[in-house]
């Protein structure tokens, strides 16, 4: 079937005029879209006299990575919340994955009974405020000597993002057409190499997609982190950056100091979306249509 | 459910914890368990929490003295966001993880000692002359049932910041603060009237907690009260109460406190009376060094803070305690770190040195004090102050959504009676202390 | 016969690991929440029995109606805007061309960078005397003084959040609704055009019809999250002014950690959870009797 719009040849229903309004529109949207960010990575590297000052610049009239080493010998230093950030956003990422690829599958392909009840079961999830959540799972994390771990907090994370994950791959795998799946069959192939050969092929748009938002959401959760973290050495990238708040510098906030911090938490995920553009947006497109 | 059964057990084993724990010297808590001295009792790194949002440079001098005299036992310190201190302490207790001592904002003190989630020091430190002099506000705080569970570990006190160059530019004399509500005002106008974005005075319009520090003594020294102690006690008592409210209001209408105010959260307060654009304010001891260092050549003096009534002054001693949560595995370190902090040669030359308070008042006679005339002034607020006793300080006043703030907010930027603003009020306050 | 009875058994078994999952860290935790709610317990006392007076309290509590009603309002105002914000973007942005294409990247980047740090950098831009907006409003001159953005007044607040949520999350719906609109065969779309339709025409009559599914289902997400909001204010006006813009979570936030309320907390949870059940069933159903 033809897709609306995408290689339509322009029928003229468009005058130029048209035209060049509606680019100028785009623009203006970018625009609008960019300034906050560029003005944000614009301020952190203002000089400290600069970034403090009221009213504020809004080009640096110096540059100076000064409020970034001040950023780096933070308490216990930068790299330490760094690399608990990325190591808690990986095994979240691990764990979600592995537990939602096969049950996208399961629930997708397989006629188990009360499917449906359990996957409205694993929605409702969805509607219940976590924050209230975290308690009774910090007391259990005790027990289970989970807390001050990266792969506790992964696991609160993965609890987080396992709805919508699931959603996402479910409707995925549904969309992989039978024709492919019933010819592994006729080969002689077992659900699991079913599930390696075809379908992880087929979705892999869609688990990138599920990756790509639970590296985004572990990689910027705070209260679970604060909630899960008494040791100074443990604590993420977030709960830095709240902390950050309250520092000042010449008599005021520490703008610059902040900016900083809110930078290098954008980068990775910008970066990271940047590269994998490609997959997201068909994920999504084609894992929430249905 | 399986919490209900926990419970009991937790609570068995965190005493056999406590009891049986430690490097070979931990005994149970009942028996004088040898002097305390100030060198380590055993050997591993002490765990230590702090609030955030306190005086940090304090904090980390005195860690750092204790570290370089014990490198076996030195104290790795993890800062937990103020607002969240309450409870994160609450969990670490429920969950048996907590540090091996902690420094506390001491007017939550009595609720974790009411719930016995402290350990009680009072046959370790009773012998200590030392404790004579502390600091009476924190000593308050830190006994519950004439059971003492922690020593004083900084101390902050408030009073009257004034401007003697803007005294002197308004036409008023300036070694003579003044010494009542109405006397401030008319101070204030005459400065505020010299333009050029000077203002005669100072009101946080969005931070509890630097309001209690620094309005609270105003209602005090007229002679209010304002806590609810615990259930059925009524807070908000004395004409004092409405007769500051009707000075503050007053004090915003007239143009006398910056706009910008209005939005002050205790981030940038203390820096407000250095900048040298305010003629008086209520703040505490840690801005003479402050202020020296935003505007080196301002001139200023320090006075108490004061009532309605000529004459009649009150503050508030803040600071933080250093406690022994239970449950932790280093009583006997923790205690020697109070006598450390309590000893001599620490009182002068970490806490004086830094013109900080001492937290004994004998101590107050130092080299660096005698050098420092604004550090003797301030510090005689200490014998005028009070420290609040009540068992839900967080949500009854120090809660950025309680009751306190918004009853100032209402009497500063709204209209509203002030009658029913204190109704409103007090209503609120006796609900939470139940 | 057999095959189908293993196939199950196997399908089953992809399923167990999440299952359990679930069953361990949500559906348990869950269980002691709604036991919590059942009791007063301030964590370093011991739980105290107390039946429904918990819900009880909820009803009489000025504060609960006040979040409650404050974090209606705030979804009410800030879905339509995103709804419609979103597909406008949508239509503008479907067809593949580059510039389409770069249009869409860069909308949809404020939604990967996270809102804790959407927030903060919001709250710096709406700073009355650091932040940029009343610097550019001042030298435009629509302003002459500094507005105080947050904290002061909870409609001002109200409406700058929104303004800040509404630049982050604008992107996901669009690029939902892009998916759909691309998914709709080009002979229908054709057909209108013989028929003369003009572009709106077509908007409304074609395109918007055939893809309702996906509008409806993204305001049902957008409506959950926007009733579930907290970071954006516990950041930004930290419930300011009095409590006034304290969300519902942020309320339970509040009972289950300073407060030391866990008991009433958790009620708070579930009452706030049953009213976004009833309102997504609600939903739901409208949905099913227009598609029918």
């Amino acid at each position: 079937m033809s897709r609306l719009h995408e290689n339509a040849p322009r029928r003229g229903v468009r005058p130029g005029r048209a035209r060049y309004l509606v680019a100028a529109v785009c623009l203006a949207i970018c625009v609008v879209m960019l300034l906050p960010l560029v003005m944000s990575f614009l301020a952190s590297v203002k000089p400290p006299a600069e970034a403090a000052a009221t009213p504020p610049t809004y080009l640096p009239h110096g540059l100076s990575f000064d409020s970034y080493r001040r950023l780096w010998s933070y308490q216990q230093g930068l790299p330490a919340y760094l690399l608990n950030s990325l190591g808690t956003a990986l095994l979240a990422i691990a764990i979600t994955l592995v537990l939602t690829v096969p049950a996208g599958y399961a629930l997708a392909r397989f006629q188990i009974p009360g499917k449906e009840v359990i996957f409205v079961v694993l929605l409702v999830a969805l509607i219940v405020p976590y924050q209230a959540l975290l308690t009774p799972m910090f007391l259990m994390f005790v027990h289970l000597k989970l807390t001050n771990t990266l792969l506790g907090l992964a696991i609160v994370h993965a609890v987080i993002q396992l709805p919508f994950s699931l959603y996402i791959l479910r409707n995925s795998f549904s969309g992989v057409p039978r024709e492919l799946e019933e010819a592994a069959v006729v080969d002689g192939a077992s659900s699991w190499q079913a599930l390696l050969r075809i379908f992880i092929p087929s979705v892999w748009p869609a688990i990138v997609t599920v990756a790509l938002f639970a590296f985004i959401m572990s990689w910027n959760e705070f209260l679970g982190a604060l909630v899960m973290m008494s040791r100074g050495d443990r604590f993420t990238l977030p709960l830095i950056l709240a902390a950050a708040r309250t520092e000042t510098s010449l008599g005021g906030t520490d703008w610059g100091m902040l900016q900083a911090g809110i930078a290098i938490s954008m980068v990775p995920c910008i970066a990271v979306y940047l590269l994998l553009q490609r997959y997201y947006v068909s994920g999504l497109m084609s894992g929430a249509v249905k | 459910m399986t919490i209900r059964l926990r419970w009991p057990v937790l609570a068995v084993a965190t005493t056999l914890l406590v009891a049986s724990c430690g490097g070979g010297t931990e005994a149970p808590p009942a028996a004088t368990a040898g002097t305390a001295t100030t060198s380590c009792a055993s050997k591993g790194p002490l765990t230590m929490w702090e609030r955030s949002g306190g005086n940090k440079e304090m904090v980390d001098l005195l860690v750092a003295a204790w570290n370089t005299k014990n490198p076996d036992c030195a104290i790795k310190l993890t800062y937990i966001p103020h607002t969240e201190m309450v409870g994160k302490i609450a969990q670490g207790i429920a969950s048996g993880q907590v540090p091996d001592l902690m420094g506390m904002d001491l007017i939550y003190a009595p609720q974790f000692e009411k719930a016995q989630q402290l350990v009680d020091i009072t046959p370790r430190i009773q012998d200590w002359t030392e404790l004579k002099t502390a600091s009476k506000g924190h000593m308050t705080v830190a006994t519950y049932q004439d059971k003492v569970y922690g020593v004083p570990l900084y101390a902050d006190v408030s009073a009257l910041f004034y401007n003697k160059d803007l005294f002197a530019r308004a036409g008023l004399d300036p070694d003579k603060p003044p010494t009542s509500l109405a006397e401030l005002r008319t101070y204030a106008d005459k400065i505020t009237a010299l333009g050029g974005g000077v203002h005669g005075y100072y009101l946080p319009g969005n931070c509890a907690g630097c309001n209690i520090f620094t309005v609270g003594p105003l209602m005090w020294a007229s002679g209010a009260k304002i806590e609810a102690a615990g259930p059925g006690d009524e807070p908000l008592v004395g004409e004092g109460v409405k007769q500051v409210l009707e000075f503050t209001r007053e004090m915003v209408k007239s143009g006398n406190v910056a706009p910008g105010a209005r939005t002050e959260n205790g981030e940038t307060f203390h820096l407000q009376f250095g900048s040298g654009k305010v003629g008086m304010m209520g703040t505490g001891n840690f801005n003479i060094t402050l202020a020296r260092q935003q505007n080196a050549k301002m001139k200023f003096g320090i006075s108490l803070l004061p009532g309605v009534t000529p004459g009649s002054s009150a503050s508030f001693i803040g600071g933080d305690l250093v406690v022994v949560p239970k449950g932790s595995k280093r009583v006997n370190d923790s205690v020697n770190f109070m006598k450390f902090l309590m000893s001599d040669e620490v009182q002068v030359e970490v806490y004086a040195k830094a013109l900080n308070l001492t937290t004994r008042s004998d101590m107050a006679d130092n080299k660096y004090f005698r050098a420092e005339p604004l550090v003797r002034d301030v510090a005689k607020a200490l014998t005028v102050g009070r420290t609040p006793y009540t068992f839900t300080f967080f949500e009854q006043i120090n809660s950025p959504q309680g009751p306190w703030l918004k009853m100032l907010q209402r009497a500063y930027y709204s209209e509203d009676s002030l009658d029913t603003v204190i109704a409103d009020a007090k209503t609120a306050m006796k609900k939470i202390a139940v | 016969m057999y095959r189908s009875r293993r196939r199950r058994l196997v399908g089953f078994a992809y399923l167990a690991p999440a299952l359990i999952f679930v069953l361990v860290f949500t559906v348990y935790p869950l269980g002691q929440m709604v036991w919590m709610s059942f009791n007063n317990w301030s964590l370093i006392t011991p739980p105290r029995y107390v039946g429904l007076d918990n819900y009880r309290q909820a009803f009489d509590d000025h504060q609960f109606w006040v979040s409650f009603l404050f974090t209606v309002k705030y979804t009410l105002i800030i879905t339509p805007i995103l709804i419609v914000g979103g597909y406008l973007l949508a239509l503008l942005t479907s067809s593949n061309g580059p510039l389409r294409r770069v249009t869409r990247t860069v909308v949809f980047a404020p939604v990967v960078i996270g809102l804790g740090v959407s927030s903060l950098l919001w709250y710096w831009l709406l700073s009355p005397d650091s932040g940029l907006v009343n610097r550019a409003l001042t030298d435009v001159g629509v302003i002459d003084k500094p507005v105080l953005w947050l904290g002061v007044n909870a409609n001002t607040s109200n409406f700058a959040i929104i303004a800040s949520v509404t630049w982050k999350v604008i992107g996901f719906g669009m690029i939902l609704f892009v998916g759909a609109i691309q998914a709709i065969p080009t002979e229908i779309t054709e057909a209108s055009l013989v028929d003369g339709a003009s572009y709106w025409q077509r908007v409304t009559r074609v395109i918007v019809p055939l893809t309702l599914r996906t509008v409806l289902l993204v305001t049902l997400v957008s409506v959950i999250g926007s009733l579930l909001a907290f970071d954006q204010f516990y950041i930004m006006t930290a419930g300011q002014p009095g409590n006034e813009t304290a969300t519902s979570v942020f309320y339970v936030y509040l009972n289950s950690f300073p407060y030391l309320k866990l008991g009433y907390g958790a009620a708070l949870s579930i009452l706030l959870a049953v009213t976004i059940l009833a309102l997504t069933v609600v939903q739901l159903l409208i949905t099913r009797r227009r598609e029918a």
